[in-house]
């Protein structure tokens, strides 16, 4: 994006807020403030990219827009980094992700209550939808005219066309009574003049929203709100990784250091807003020793059961064509039949074929002739694929590893196991998905395990004890630091989480700008009771 | 049907000079000569720079329709030869297919070391406006080892005297100075790089110092009794050498169909997406010494390869090669397994585990290798235990699975063209027909699977 001509701020201006990250959770906040009039300044690890010369090649694209620099992953099930789950760049993982945009439902944060498992989200369910629409209007998002499962809803824009897993799922559906319809998603299907942004085009069915939108119709950040934060004042520095959070002698922040061209810089703040995403913003306060005296930082790491079901069709699908994944159900939100907590949504999948290939290997052990007989099968290929929810558990942590980075900064060391609730979610899952498939005339059915997101870590909650911030964001410990992405979410929604980090980006600018502790605290235990 | 193999002129000739080269190669590669703007029988009238003739080139080959296709540059050719080269790896130029150059006493893409001297003389024969005939055969006589025989020397001097002089000039003045050696990186197109024995200014020494560093996979080789005119002087010698060199290091591994090719080639791929494909579907070194490995692991990971990705047909990548340049580039993929050391390390270490096992032979090693997936097999050596060592097979298996399916002739087989979802224009094309069994008019037609 244009940066050539934002605002600078000096090193030693003491500035209002210093946002690090500008992805879901930093950008919209970002926008909010510097709207407000606050001196905001954003550092962002990753570079600043130009759409036009994204790729859609698998091999070149995650060296573009995804989080490259290693992490060591372990556990029963160790989940998968890099382009699997992580962003960067100006835009943050907004560059990468799917652009599926389902709102979370109220089950979904109420999920302790429910089921007594999980955790409760400390946030009024209406009022984070309202945050919602407020995000869905800024952005642009596409939708069905008649959203079944809440008959209320209103989209502006009509949905992507379907492609060939589009139309599997929908019939497959229907054949086995499941009621499915074109998902809500983050492209614009119109072309759209995006304000401070200029003109996004219309969604051409490229498929390649995973290795980076090229004309500007899947919601991204440098594409929307991070434009108008500019417009407004806001200055983003990129390729600056922050490595230092300095604190006076009362305990609050008085400044970052990071590390851009080589050398390390201080910015100086008056409030810091961590938005790193669910493993950098929790490696970088266990890193600096801040805002845990619950010992919560890194504990909770969540992955989404992702889980697909793919079979082989006798016409050629190539569901590389299109937006990959237009179709969805929220029939299994809470299954009558369910022996678990939670729930799950199903989406229709379009695959690239280095995605494909990692799964098949990853996730269905393929190996020799098998191998490359399901590869041939690509083109007949078509498949549905959930996201589901993952209970937090205290022992599925990040730490920080013996072994350092680049910068000097210990890397990431995730475990996740999952447990016998998400094994039993997956089992109903899987039986759904292969009833869908098969009444849609698959054959060869093929599951594919796997899991998406990094959530947890950093969680929100009413308890300073037992989570790292408040509801509204605030760190507990350190009173003008604040975090807001998807490390705060204390249990994991089954709706994918960029456009609720979006909402909850707006929500906690909103309690910024108001900066009052003990209302927030008081909203927030009205919410839980 | 044979190669193309487009023949670019040295200063003062024309295609003619590759007549004997084309009837020596036929069969294995068929030539054509391109005669450079003011030269042979094209008219200068295109420009005669080394852009232009970069252009006009660029655009016989389109015309061609050729998808399969390589280079041959002589002395001034040379130059206009490397610009194309690395105008098509870098896919700005529309072109894709090309698989090879060779370069015969070519002028470099920095300035071309020259007598002074030796340059005003034959500016001189040109400033009445025509190139003379005893100054065209002085110019014939003074770029050979020994005397030509009367018919290719009646050719050559021929072409001497025929040149246009303000193209004969232009080169002279500006585009044998012209540096372009920094406007491109290096080329990673297989390349054959001959000089002269008894040539002069651009003799062996100019070659290997001059063309031969730009060439990341280039290799040497001077051709006895021969000075600059060497598709003249030695066409035996030097069809042996380029025949040889085809064979041993270019023709094999899978080659992109044509209609992918076009596709790749068209205005629906994005130059970078262009050069990113061109690049990966050069012939691997079959040779080359491995970067990140020993000769043993990359032997042993070959094996590997056979077992985990069988490939169908009889052209095969390399795919132990090409993950050996992975690991030496370290381009990991974000994470590793927890107890898994760095990826070359757990690399080494794997493959020295495996090494007995692959050298009892492919179907020896898939049951070992099934058995390493299932927890039941415990290493007799090396510092990976049991789980180490199918973590890291899995990761093994993803990349050499990842390889596979990267390259553009595998991409095709498989019906895959999600690549051409849009070019350089301000509208991206993508997709319009989505549906089951639908094609748009620009796609292949597909593997008929």
């Amino acid at each position: 994006m244009r940066l050539d001509h934002q605002r600078h701020h000096s090193e030693d201006e003491v500035v209002d807020v210093v946002v690090v990250g500008t992805g879901a959770g930093g950008a919209p906040l970002l926008a909010t403030l510097a709207r407000r009039g606050l001196s905001v300044v954003a550092l962002e690890a990753g570079a600043n990219t130009d759409p036009e010369q994204y790729t859609p090649d698998e091999v070149e694209a995650p060296g573009d827009i995804n989080w490259m620099d290693e992490r060591i992953s372990g556990g029963s099930t160790p989940t998968a980094f890099g382009p699997n789950n992580s962003g960067t760049g100006v835009g943050g993982s907004t560059l990468h992700w799917g652009a599926f945009t389902p709102r979370p439902n109220q089950h979904d944060i109420r999920l302790r209550t429910d089921s007594g498992q999980g955790e409760d989200w400390p946030i009024d369910h209406a009022e984070l939808t309202r945050w919602i629409e407020q995000a869905e209007h800024d952005v642009g998002v596409a939708g069905p005219a008649h959203y079944p499962w809440d008959p209320e809803r209103r989209y502006r824009m009509g949905p992507p066309p379907r492609n060939a897993s589009s139309d599997m799922m929908i019939r497959g559906a229907a054949a086995v009574g499941i009621t499915a319809t074109d998902a809500p998603v983050g492209l614009t299907t119109e072309d759209r003049h995006q304000e401070h942004h200029g003109l996004r085009q219309a969604c051409v069915s490229c498929g390649s929203c995973h290795q980076g939108c090229r004309n500007g119709a899947k919601v991204s950040m440098d594409t929307t709100y991070l434009p108008a934060a500019v417009a407004f004042g806001a200055e983003i520095r990129a390729e600056a990784f922050v490595h230092g959070i300095e604190l006076d002698a009362r305990g609050r922040v008085e400044a970052v250091v990071y590390r851009q061209d080589g050398r390390d810089h201080r910015q100086r703040c008056r409030t810091l807003v961590l938005a790193a995403g669910g493993i950098e913003t929790p490696r970088l306060l266990l890193h600096t020793g801040i805002a845990n005296s619950s010992g919560q930082v890194g504990r909770n790491f969540t992955a989404h059961g992702a889980t697909q079901v793919w079979a082989t069709f006798d016409e050629s699908m190539r569901s590389y064509r299109g937006y990959p994944s237009s179709i969805i159900t929220e029939d299994f939100v809470r299954p009558t039949d369910a022996d678990f907590a939670g729930g799950y949504l199903i989406q229709s999948l379009g695959v690239q074929p280095l995605t494909l290939a990692t799964s098949l290997v990853r996730g269905g052990g393929l190996r020799g002739a098998a191998l490359v007989r399901a590869l041939q099968d690509y083109p007949r290929m078509a498949g549905v694929g959930i996201n589901a929810e993952c209970l937090p558990y205290d022992d599925n942590r990040l730490v920080l590893a013996d072994e350092v980075d680049a910068n000097g900064v210990p890397k990431a060391r995730v475990t996740f196991s999952p447990g016998s609730n998400e094994e039993a979610i997956t089992r109903h899952a899987v039986r759904t998905m292969t009833a869908i498939v098969e009444a849609a005339g698959g054959t060869d059915v093929r599951v594919l395990d796997r899991t998406a997101h990094t959530v947890g870590t950093a969680r929100m909650g009413t308890d300073a004890g037992n989570s790292v911030v408040d509801a509204a964001g605030r760190s507990w410990d350190v009173p003008n630091l604040w975090v807001v992405d998807n490390s705060v979410f204390p249990s994991s929604l089954i709706a994918n989480p960029a456009l609720t980090i979006m909402a909850l980006s707006l929500r906690t600018a909103d309690r910024l700008i108001r900066d009052d502790a003990s209302a927030d605290r008081e909203q927030a235990a009205t919410a839980v009771a | 049907m044979p190669t193309t193999v487009f023949c670019l002129h040295a200063l003062g000739s024309s295609s003619e000079e590759f007549v004997g080269l084309r009837s020596r190669l036929a069969g294995t590669l068929d030539l054509v000569g391109i005669d450079l703007p003011g030269f042979g029988t094209s008219t200068a009238a295109t420009g005669t720079t080394v852009e232009e003739m970069v252009v006009l080139v660029e655009r016989a080959i389109g015309r061609s329709g050729a998808t399969d296709w390589a280079l041959i540059g002589h002395s001034m050719g040379g130059k206009v030869a490397s610009v194309v080269a690395s105008r098509t790896v870098d896919g700005s130029n529309g072109l894709f297919g090309l698989r090879a150059v060779v370069l015969l006493a070519a002028s470099p893409l920095s300035p071309e070391p020259m007598d002074e001297e030796r340059r005003q003389t034959m500016l001189d024969w040109a400033s009445d406006g025509e190139i003379g005939p005893d100054e065209a055969d002085a110019f014939v006589d003074a770029n050979t080892a020994s005397r030509l025989d009367p018919e290719p020397h009646a050719i050559a001097v021929h072409d001497v005297e025929r040149a246009v002089p303000q193209a004969w000039t232009d080169w002279l003045v500006r585009g044998s100075r012209e540096d372009w050696s920094t406007v491109f990186p290096p080329n990673p197109v297989p390349a054959l790089v001959l000089a002269g024995a008894e040539d002069g200014d651009l003799g062996p020494e100019a070659q290997r110092t001059l063309n031969l560093p730009h060439w990341t996979a280039g290799e040497f080789d001077a051709v006895p009794d021969a000075a600059h005119l060497l598709p003249w002087e030695q066409p035996d010698a030097v069809a042996d050498r380029i025949r040889d060199f085809w064979h041993r290091r270019v023709d094999h591994g899978p080659l992109v169909p044509a209609e992918t090719a076009r596709v790749i080639a068209s205005p629906r791929v994005s130059a970078r997406t262009r050069g990113i494909l061109a690049v990966r579907a050069l012939p691997d070194a079959p040779d080359r010494e491995p970067r990140a490995l020993t000769r043993e692991q990359l032997d042993t990971l070959r094996a590997v390869a056979r077992v985990v990705v069988p490939q169908p047909g009889d052209r095969h990548l390399d795919l132990a090669l090409r993950v050996d340049d992975q690991l030496a580039d370290e381009l990991g993929d974000g994470w590793r397994p927890d107890g898994l050391p760095t990826d070359v390390e757990a690399y080494r270490a794997g493959l020295d585990a495996l090494r007995s096992e692959a050298a009892q032979g492919d179907e020896h090693l898939a049951g070992v290798l099934d058995a390493v997936t299932a927890g039941e097999y415990t290493p007799t050596t090396g510092p990976l235990d049991g789980s180490q060592l199918r973590a890291w097979l899995e990761d093994a298996s993803v990349d050499l699975a990842k390889q596979w399916m990267a390259h553009p002739a595998t991409m095709a087989a498989v019906d895959y063209d999600g690549f051409a979802n849009g070019g350089d224009g301000l509208r991206k094309q993508g997709f319009l027909l989505l549906g089951a069994g639908e094609r748009e008019a620009w796609e292949p037609t597909g593997a008929g699977r």
